[in-house]
């Protein structure tokens, strides 16, 4: 009774601590609810999101004058469902998003612990390259990139992880850097460890917050990007439902007065994409402060 | 100190040249130009006599040599699709390009300073987060979708601003903000962390022991030593967005380089892809180069990395 | 730190800033002399003075190569230049596909290895000089664009008879001489001033070109903005327009609120939603413009004897599948045409078919006896780039009735490059507007020598070969008509519609100049075009 009340007041007064650090409580119920939409996608759309019907194109929103509540939100160009793709648009979205971030995030950590703690010519090499991705505006190369391989959500992926390894490698570079100086490291090389154990289990460690906290503030930075090659042409290939890909097919309609092609898929974009950066920003604060050029 | 710069220097050069052949081979592997010069139906009599004429037949290491030669005597060669010196256009984008970065970052800085500043002093909660949230929709939003949306408030809707095109300064406007307010976070979040480290530090500290009023230690003491690592990022963002404004002057029929690079890679104009791609590297490598080296200047640790 | 970097930014720009207003004041400087030299010449008493401007939003970014009719691709977009600046021994004009222009007649020998022109007296240089016999050799023989090697093949050689008259001696009888000679499938018979070209070179021409067109360079910022205006030189009439203006909007959206806001007179290329409202807009018109285009469905695959698309009952399936209206409806507002050929029906030698009729339940049955009951996975589906979502719209009709795929959308170069090399498979959505004429366009796509042939039929082949060498029109009509009667019967295409080209035409227009010169896909003739009397 007493143990339960303990933890009780502890879980209290934990939550209380997170809101009075300004815990981004909002911004994470955004993003648990756009990935539980993502994840029964299948169970909650009304329509099939790729199939539409000629017929019954730019059906505006249920409250408006035109619209029923067959398609709450509207058709678009093609006819289908704007609910439905919205729907299914949070998965595509997701799932490029957050894949991308997570290899580009492997990539760079793995390549920045080489690069920061073997020094030497790998260090150079692989900074060399940065060097050289950072010379090249990323959605330049994309669109580069893009062009090669062609678009598909898996290439995208690919692209969008080509593109962005480079920041984290440098950042990671940087703290590794500053952790070879630190004692523990300094440590575990006078006990003889083996260098890939001390990049393991020493370096690895120490470097996670920055690593987490770059992959929150570039989900955000990944999936603008992804819209944008969508508008000029390269992005996920339709008729895939992803966000970036029906803003930039319904950007012809908003002249026209059918604003929903737009407007909606863009605020989602933005309230994950906000979502994100408010979390990610929280993060740096609380995980890792000395986290500036971001 | 002249080691390091020389150093310093060594690496901008093998990454430029790391650079040119990555363009080079990048936009030789993305197809050929020949057939988006011609309609689709166009003989092949046509199709070889437009590769003869740029020397696409030529083996690529062939190719690449006589474009590095020509490169070494400042000549960007002709482009495929005007038919006229790649450099010589690329010059005549640029004034338009900077204008518009330019003033690009005045907004991103109108932006991103004050917010930067609220954050890190918290005189307000509310204003706080409220300008923390418009700068991170500037960051939220693809930015051609902020174009549009503005080109139908302003120009079709309330008809204030000329829709697209250059040539008078009321053009510049909605494109520089479209492009400044996507940098306006990354300038609030540095503000607000080099004014933290600075309000913490020893001579602030001082400065409020003396009892001055806390808005003068801000203003004074605190917000002109914070300014530094700012105005370094946004020297660097300048030339960035000389280099990314791609989308936002497609949106905006704006005459700088970045549509010139986009087009360029559309059609399949290597000179120019190459030009664009590598003078823009230029830039961008020369401004980190000079950051570096000054940081090296003040804080001499640094080189020894 | 900041401070010592932006010094050197700043100088930079400076030096840029100034050499870009040196250019910017010479050019001023061209327009304040030319305002002088207007003033010295007497306008022409029978016609009034051209008066005001016209300004146009295109859809395709203004390139330099257009000013010369040298480099001429075979590509219809630089003939939007042409019509302004230049003009041809022959060309389309409102009165018929190959009229009279520079050459005010011509004549063809009995054995038809001579043609001989005589140049209109009447027509001059903007600089003065007059058009002449030699102007015309001289364009031919430093003419490289489209049919280039083709001409020079079959043209033995250019002799200048004396300064108003010059003839073309053929090596053997080629029937589609002037075909080629005399329409936009090349650029041969537009005429440059030999004089002034070798004075300023190739490069100085570009820059500050001189033609014998409607209307004279002012102007010109590659990619941005070319600005001509009105030459009371010009032999056939003065234009009404003073000035005319291209600027390159490649955003339709843009383009679309800039006519809207009256910034521009006519744009180019609007579809789906932005044509809409286009055409709901008072004061705006929507106007189709028809150049030689024509949607259609390629089957690569048919060729293999394993694949489904090998049996013709499939492709006909497919072909029936689509409601052709209801695409066009959608796309294009109902202006373009559904169409049964792929050879667009105003070319010479083409055989017109009705449409396909939409009919999803006789397609099920074809499916049906060639063996899918349950439809099939016809693999990968390439649209045309930029035509996404029409090409969206033709899958989502053949998954209607079972024929599933799965579209790739590529960038267009890369699409067609993987298009000429053979490397698309499943269904490919195709489209040209070459000039050209049944012949032509069959060579390309049905032939052994045709660049995007999958595969050839072999009597196809042989009745090619055969009209190619048949001197007699009738008899070469018949042969083309044949081989287009068995394209049709063996269903190797779904054709889908003659596309109509949009535009969007603002209040100030008079005369937008659409579709006066058949199947010319932009404003022509210039000196024709009108504004409205304000």
């Amino acid at each position: 009774m007493t143990g339960s009340r303990a933890a009780g007041l502890t879980l209290a007064w934990r939550f209380a601590a997170f809101r009075s650090e300004g815990f981004p409580l909002l911004p994470t119920l955004i993003l648990l609810t756009l990935a539980l939409v993502a994840i029964s996608a299948n169970a909650i759309a009304p329509y099939n999101p790729e199939v539409g019907v000629l017929g019954e194109r730019f059906r505006p929103p249920a409250w408006q004058a035109g619209g029923s509540a067959e398609h709450v939100l509207g058709t678009d160009h093609l006819g289908r469902d704007v609910l439905s793709r919205l729907i299914f648009g949070a998965r595509v979205s997701m799932v490029v998003g957050f894949t991308a971030v997570i290899v580009a995030g492997l990539l760079g950590t793995v390549l920045g612990i080489l690069s920061g703690y073997l020094g030497g010519w790998v260090d150079q090499v692989i900074m060399r390259i940065t060097d050289t991705w950072l010379a090249l505006p990323a959605l330049t190369f994309a669109i580069f990139l893009a062009a090669i391989v062609g678009p598909s959500e898996m290439n995208i992926v690919i692209i969008l992880a080509a593109v962005y390894w480079t920041r984290y490698a440098r950042v990671i570079r940087g703290e590794v850097l500053s952790l070879k100086e630190r004692d523990f490291v300094r440590l575990a090389i006078v006990a003889g460890c083996a260098k890939r154990t001390i990049m393991r289990r020493h370096i690895l460690p120490n470097v996670l917050n920055s690593a987490i906290v770059l992959a929150t503030l570039m989900l955000g930075v990944v999936i603008v990007t992804e819209a944008s090659l969508s508008f000029l042409g390269v992005g996920v290939p339709p008729p895939k439902p992803a966000w970036g890909l029906m803003l930039a097919d319904g950007k012809k309609g908003l002249m026209a007065g059918y604003w929903w092609l737009t407007v909606l898929p863009g605020c989602c974009i933005v309230l994950m994409v906000l979502a994100a950066n408010l979390l990610g920003d929280w993060l740096r604060v609380k995980l890792d402060p000395q986290l500036r050029q971001l | 100190m002249r080691r390091y710069i020389l150093r310093r220097l060594g690496f901008a050069l093998v990454s430029l040249f790391l650079l040119s052949v990555t363009i080079f081979f990048f936009v030789r592997v993305t197809g050929d130009p020949a057939v988006l010069l011609t309609e689709p139906g166009a003989s092949q009599a046509d199709l070889d006599a437009i590769r003869q004429q740029f020397g696409l037949d030529q083996p690529l290491w062939v190719q690449y040599g006589s474009f590095l030669a020509h490169l070494l005597r400042g000549d960007f060669g002709q482009s495929f699709y005007y038919r006229t010196d790649v450099l010589e256009l690329y010059l005549s984008r640029l004034p338009a390009s900077l204008l518009l970065a330019a003033v690009a970052m005045a907004f991103s800085l109108v932006i991103g300073l004050p917010t930067g500043i609220v954050a890190a002093v918290r005189v307000n909660g509310w204003w706080d987060s409220a300008g923390k949230i418009f700068a991170l929709l500037g960051l939220s939003m693809p930015s051609f979708w902020v174009g549009l949306l503005m080109i139908l408030f302003f120009s079709v809707y309330l008809g204030w601003l000329p829709s697209s095109g250059s040539g008078t300064p009321l053009h510049v406007l909605m494109p520089a903000f479209a492009l400044g307010w996507y940098f306006a976070a990354a300038h609030m979040r540095l503000t607000r962390s080099s004014m933290l480290e600075v309000l913490g530090s020893e001579y602030v500290k001082l400065a409020r022991l003396k009892g001055l009023p806390e808005a003068l230690v801000i203003a004074k003491h605190a917000f002109k030593n914070a300014l530094i690592p700012v105005l370094t990022l946004a020297g660097i963002n300048l030339v960035l967005m000389v280099n990314v404004a791609v989308v936002v002057e497609t949106v905006f029929a704006w005459p700088g380089v970045g549509r010139l690079l986009y087009e360029g890679i559309a059609f399949r104009d290597f000179p120019v892809v190459q030009a664009t791609v590598l003078l823009g590297g230029v830039m961008i490598v020369t401004v980190n180069l000079v950051v570096d080296v000054l940081y090296a200047m003040i804080d001499p640790r640094i080189r020894y990395e | 730190m900041s401070r010592s970097t932006m010094p050197g930014l700043g100088a930079l720009s400076l030096i840029i800033n100034d050499a870009y207003s040196a250019l910017r004041r010479s050019r001023w400087i061209g327009v304040l002399l030319l305002w002088g030299g207007l003033e010295c010449l007497a306008p022409h008493p029978a016609d009034a003075a051209p008066e005001g401007t016209m300004t146009w939003g295109l859809h395709v970014t203004l390139a330099s190569r257009w000013l010369d009719p040298a480099e001429t691709e075979a590509l219809i977009t630089p003939f939007m230049v042409l019509y302004a600046i230049h003009d041809a021994v022959a060309k389309p004009m409102p009165a018929g596909p190959i009229t009279p222009s520079l050459a005010e007649s011509w004549s063809v020998s009995k054995d038809g290895l001579t043609y001989e022109f005589v140049l209109r007296k009447t027509a001059r240089f903007h600089n003065g000089d007059p058009v002449t016999a030699d102007d015309v050799k001289f364009s031919f023989d430093r003419y490289k664009g489209a049919a280039a090697k083709l001409l020079k093949d079959k043209v033995r050689e250019v002799q200048i008879v004396d300064a108003g008259r010059v003839r073309f001696h053929l090596k053997e009888p080629w029937p589609d001489f002037m075909t080629f000679y005399g329409t936009s499938a090349s650029g041969a018979a537009w005429i440059v001033p030999r004089k002034y070209i070798e004075k300023v070179g190739d490069d100085g021409f570009k820059k500050a070109p001189v033609g014998a067109g409607p209307y004279k360079v002012v102007s010109f910022t590659p990619g941005v903005e070319l600005v001509m205006e009105a030459f009371d030189g010009y032999w056939r009439k003065t234009p009404n327009v003073k000035r005319l203006v291209f600027r390159s909007m490649p955003e339709e959206a843009t383009r679309a609120t800039a006519l809207k806001k009256g910034e521009v007179d006519i744009v180019y290329l609007l579809s789906g939603p932005i044509a809409e409202d286009t055409r709901r807009t008072p004061n705006l018109k929507l106007v189709p413009s028809k150049p030689p285009g024509v949607f259609w469905l390629e089957f690569p695959d048919q060729w293999d004897p394993k694949s489904p698309w090998h049996d013709r009952r499939v492709r006909l399936a497919a072909s029936l599948a689509i409601d052709r209206e209801a695409v066009n409806q959608a796309e294009t507002l109902g202006f373009s045409r559904p169409t049964g050929s792929i050879i667009p029906r105003i070319f010479e030698y083409a055989l017109p078919f009705d449409p396909p009729p939409y009919d999803p339940k006789r397609a099920r049955e074809l499916l049906a006896e060639a063996g899918h009951p349950n439809g099939f996975d016809a693999g990968d589906f390439y649209p045309f780039p930029p035509y996404t979502s029409m090409g969206e719209a033709l899958a989502g009709y053949l998954q209607a009735v079972g024929i599933r795929t799965r579209i790739q959308t590529m960038e267009r170069a890369t699409f067609l490059t993987a298009w000429r090399e053979k490397k698309l498979k499943g269904l490919v959505v195709g489209i040209t507007g070459a000039a050209g004429n049944a012949a032509t366009r069959l060579e390309a796509y049905v032939t052994r020598g045709g660049i995007y042939s999958y595969g050839v039929i072999p009597e196809v082949e042989d009745l090619f070969q055969r009209q190619a060498r048949e001197p007699d029109r009738a008899r070469r009509e018949a042969l083309l008509h044949q081989i287009q009667k068995i394209l049709h019967e063996r269903v190797l295409h779904a054709p889908i519609y003659e596309l109509a080209f949009l535009w969007g035409v603002g209040p100030r227009v008079e005369e937008s100049g659409a579709d006066l010169i058949r199947s010319h896909a932009y404003s022509a003739p210039y000196e024709d075009l009108r504004l409205k009397k304000p």
